[in-house]
């Protein structure tokens, strides 16, 4: 019960607010950034499984030259889905996981700037997700047939247009149906939740660090979160209007993208790319910064080169906003345009080298440790270096105009995000796991995942940079009975079942492991940052105390000296420093605040689907009333949110918002 | 998740004890914004981090407008050839502008009334810089429907689809401002002021104010007065 | 603990404020009338006063973020991410219009 105080009102509640910490319902009205990074894990990963069913649905259907496993239909519908789901429903939201778990912990706060709208980002994409899968019931790809009732008992198709969109196939005189419809305001629904995020995310970085942690002491995982966080806040809003553009084509009768009626499709390739290409650093930076605390900690020292590790990955985050047209460089963009971007893109591959260098700089000379998050992080650094060789040659224009819409191309990026992203996810999984069950996941079976993975993502995609240069072509549903591409293609199909093995290994691991596996202890892999200063499960409350801290790596520099060629040399206090953290972790010495859990978030993200589902068939009965109904719950939820204070005890008069 | 005795719920009676002053949640307030803070609150900060990308939105809107507007359109499908320029009314868009000018002074003097803690004051400044709004925005329906009336739709042709869409999302902008300020305006009625933290919100919704003024500034200038 | 705003940071009076609507006011008057007299004067064609309306503007612009919205009175750093924003529009939207043949360059 909320007391009085002198100026505040008690907020009068229709629900009574929700208090729990555990429970069902404490996850859907949760505040906790750590409750939220696991929920962004675990959706993300149900994604995952679904994208890789898609694609091994493709590899079946191109297991042999011209099959009929699917149709040209869905097979489209299939390679749409497959890129869609990979960016938007897995990268992205795992990325967002860690970020959400680790942030807080990583600069020594409790919570990240605004809890609620920290929840709200997550249950938008939730229901974004699963708005974004309905389509594969609701969609159709046709006219009207029957009445609106018979068009939903036909089991649809899914958005088919390319995880691209491109306009004018996207737009209503080539994209019937409302799949596409489905697809663009999907991606709008995610766009917000990830936009909403960055604010939360930048504010936090700036503004919520320990004492003593300035910008230039924090983990280099902090760092590429805050470049990832303004990625995405300046090139958001460029899809979102591109979306909207493309949704009033279909809907409402705009031209943007109409060529007949004067509209310029080539605008939509601009505007896409415009936020495509910040996005592809999106996916590929939160994974370079997990390498960046993986590699140290394996190596026993420090990052070679952290100031330049950093100043890196901010430099490709901004050169990133720089060089979008050279996926456009054969559709009809001028000579000069080309060269442009052509020299733009090569220019961007001196940041990366220079992390590469640094990695590498930073295991020369360490004591290594081969356990599964290292052999992930060092299967990124060579993955990667592959993918980006590849990524280097398409920047030379006459070249990539060859390698355009072939399968040369589908091998570079499957080796950056495969190779690169996922890798590097695939090692924090494993590096952080200790932290997030406190308990340790199997090493054998982590090693098998690993070298499964290897065997079978390369089997996948190395044959793959021949296969385009041969002249396969992408989001094709056969291709012809030629010997070179048959047999290579078979060995790909066979490559992505082994992954689907792999990934099988994993999640076997996984499952058992947080509930079986030997308790991990304090601080298991004798770390660097702050986030293992506190025992696993992390506590509610993240620090028993807010921790203080006077260097980089200030965990370490309290664990180990150095002698006089600078190895680490364990100081006789380290011991009693860590039950003390423990002690002190576990048993905080005074009462400490959290925020409140709330249900408006969880609303919220409900009501924004419905909306979207109103506009789809807002010319059917119930469209307008449902859009209606949508907003009425969002408004309502907006109201309740802005008078709800942030913490249960009203005492203090902060807290009325976020 | 280890359950903590020690983490406090609304049965809790032991009041709060605060060790470091922080209520949990970090120098949310900036207090002493030196190495590990900017000294900005929380929401002003995300306000401006917020703001900054909408120059993003905007300007992608007002680039659509850019590249159609000059176009020559004959002879394309389903056109009808009336170009936006061809039907500006600018005095009374000149009017409007002037309008929405001085919303962005009332608003500024209800966030310094609040500052003054004159409670009635701020309610007048805010009920005022509503009705401006509120009177703007009727201005935009209105050139509307005279355009429309006049023949140019949202499908006319795609200078005026990117007219219709840049204005029109300005239009939103200011109306999702106009429901913020009266919000405030009922929540100081209901409780006979605002509160200080409150008085944040205020601030804040006056930048959201200013900023979609000053892209008005733009608009109006670019859209209207340059052909 | 008690919430507090920034006490410190110096305000414009009411009377400035005012002042400074009353200029605004005027520049828009004179956008106004630069555009009549470009429509009404044939040697004056938009070359000339374009420019100077876009002037104008972002006279205007500056004085709203820098007043109204305070920013000059602000820690720096929401100066560094409202103009980096900006900033970044203004390339990126240019290259853009440039690319597709709206603005010409001789590109």
């Amino acid at each position: 019960m909320a007391t009085t105080t002198d100026a505040r009102p008690v907020a009068r509640t229709i629900f009574r607010r929700p208090a729990g910490h555990t429970g069902f319902w404490s996850w859907i009205t949760t505040t906790d950034h750590k409750k939220i990074g696991i929920m962004y894990g675990y959706t993300a990963f149900v994604f995952f499984i679904l994208g890789g069913l898609e694609a091994l649905v493709l590899r079946i259907q191109l297991a042999v030259p011209e099959n009929t496993f699917l149709s040209a239909a869905e097979y489209n519908a299939m390679f749409t889905m497959h890129g869609t789901t990979m960016i938007f429903l897995f990268v992205m939201p795992v990325s967002a996981a860690f970020f959400n778990y680790l942030l807080p912990l990583m600069i020594g706060a409790r919570d990240v700037a605004f809890p609620r709208m920290n929840a709200v980002s997550f249950w938008i994409f939730f229901f974004g997700g699963v708005f974004l899968y309905t389509s594969f019931i609701f969609g159709t790809t046709g006219p009207p047939e029957g009445g609106f009732a018979a068009e939903v008992s036909r089991l649809g198709t899914a958005p088919n247009g390319g995880w691209f969109g491109y306009a004018p196939n996207s737009g209503a005189q080539f994209s019937t149906g409302t799949v596409l419809d489905y697809w663009s305001l999907g991606l709008q629904i995610l766009g917000l939740a990830s936009l909403i995020s960055s604010v939360n995310f930048i504010v936090t970085v700036f503004n919520m660090r320990a004492k003593g942690m300035s910008l230039l002491r924090m983990p280099v995982f902090v760092w590429m979160t805050t470049v990832v966080a303004f990625l995405l806040l300046f090139s958001i809003p460029i899809i979102a209007v591109a979306l909207f553009m493309i949704t009033f084509d279909r809907q409402f009768g705009t031209l943007f993208f109409d060529a007949a009626a004067g509209g310029d499709p080539v605008l939509w390739q601009h505007l896409f790319w415009l936020f495509g290409h910040p996005e592809v650093y999106i996916l590929i930076l939160p994974a370079m910064g997990i390498v960046s605390e993986v590699l140290p900690t394996f190596s026993r020292k420090p990052l070679f080169g952290y100031p330049a590790v950093v100043f890196a990955g901010a430099a490709i985050g901004f050169m990133g906003f720089g060089v979008w047209a050279h996926h456009m460089f054969s559709s009809g963009v001028t000579p000069i345009t080309q060269a442009a971007f052509g020299l733009s893109t090569m220019a961007i591959a001196i940041p990366t080298g220079i992390k590469i260098f640094n990695w590498l700089g930073t295991m020369w000379g360490g004591r290594i440790t081969l356990n599964t998050p290292m052999l992930f992080s060092i299967g990124f650094v060579a993955m990667f270096v592959i993918g980006g060789l590849s990524g280097v040659t398409h920047a030379v224009v006459p070249a990539d105009w060859q390698q355009t819409d072939t399968y040369y191309i589908v091998a570079h990026f499957h080796y950056v995000l495969f190779g690169g992203a996922i890798f590097g996810l695939f090692s924090g999984l494993y590096y952080w796991f200790p932290l997030l069950t406190g308990r340790m996941y199997n090493e054998t079976l982590g090693k098998i995942h690993f070298w499964i993975l290897m065997l079978g993502f390369n089997m996948t995609f190395a044959p793959m940079h021949w296969l385009g240069l041969n002249g396969m072509v992408r989001r094709t549903w056969v291709y012809a009975n030629e010997a070179e591409l048959a047999q290579w293609n078979m060995v790909v199909t066979v490559g992505a079942f082994i992954i689907a093995v792999g990934v099988a290994v994993f999640m076997a691991n996984w499952m058992y492991s947080k509930r079986n596996g030997p308790k991990a202890g304090m601080d298991p892999w004798d770390a660097r940052t702050l986030e293992w200063t506190i025992p696993g499960p992390t506590p509610n409350y993240n620090f028993g105390v807010n921790p203080v801290v006077t260097s980089l790596d200030d965990f370490w520099h309290k664990k180990y000296s150095e002698d006089s060629e600078g190895r680490p040399v364990r100081r006789p206090e380290a011991d009693t420093l860590l039950a003390e953290l423990e002690e002190t972790g576990l048993n905080p010495p005074a009462p400490i605040h959290l925020p409140a859990p709330s249900y408006y978030p969880f609303m919220v993200g409900v009501a924004i689907p419905i909306m979207g589902y109103g506009v789809i068939y807002k010319d059917q009965a119930f469209g307008i009333p449902l859009a209606l109904v949508g907003m009425l719950i969002l408004v309502g939820s907006f109201a309740g949110w802005g008078v709800e204070p942030l913490e249960l005890d009203e005492d203090h008069e902060e807290g009325d918002h976020a | 998740m280890a359950d903590i005795a020690h983490v406090d719920g609304p049965t809790d009676e032991d009041g709060p004890v605060d060790d470091n002053h922080d209520n949990g949640h970090g120098d949310e307030h900036g207090g002493h914004g030196d190495h590990e803070s900017t000294g900005t609150d929380n929401r002003k900060l995300g306000m401006w981090v917020f703001l900054s990308s909408e120059f993003m939105f905007f300007g992608a809107l007002i680039s659509n407008y850019l590249l159609f507007k000059g176009r020559d359109f004959t002879g394309f499908d389903r056109i009808t050839l009336i170009y936006p320029i061809e039907l500006y009314d600018i005095p009374f868009t000149s009017i409007s502008s002037f309008v929405l000018l001085m919303s962005s002074l009332t608003m500024v003097l209800a966030h310094d009334a609040l500052a003054s803690g004159d409670q009635n004051r701020t309610r007048v400044w805010l009920a005022a810089t509503g009705m401006l709004g509120m009177v703007f925005v009727g201005g935009q329906f209105f050139e509307f429907s005279e355009f429309i009336h006049e023949g140019m739709t949202i499908s006319s042709n795609p200078a005026a689809s990117a007219f219709y869409m840049l204005t029109g999302f300005h239009g939103a902008h200011v109306f999702i401002g106009i429901l913020m300020l009266l919000s405030l305006w009922g929540i100081s009625r209901r409780q006979g002021g605002l509160t200080e933290d409150q008085g944040l919100n205020l601030e804040l919704v006056g930048l959201y104010w200013h900023f979609v003024d000053i892209i008005w500034i733009v608009i109006f200038t670019i859209v209207y007065l340059i052909p | 603990m008690a919430a507090h705003t920034e006490h410190h940071l110096p305000h414009p009076t009411p009377k400035q404020y005012v002042q400074i609507a009353l200029f605004l006011a005027v520049l828009t008057a004179i956008e106004v009338l630069l555009y009549y007299v470009e429509q009404g004067v044939d040697a004056i064609g938009t070359s000339v006063t374009a420019p100077m309306l876009i002037l104008l503007a972002l006279i205007k612009f500056f004085i709203v973020v820098a007043w109204y919205m305070h920013l000059r009175f602000e820690k720096a750093i929401m100066t560094k991410f409202f103009v980096a924003g900006a900033i970044l529009a203004l390339v990126l939207y240019a290259a853009t219009l440039i690319a597709l043949g709206a603005i010409a360059i001789g590109a």
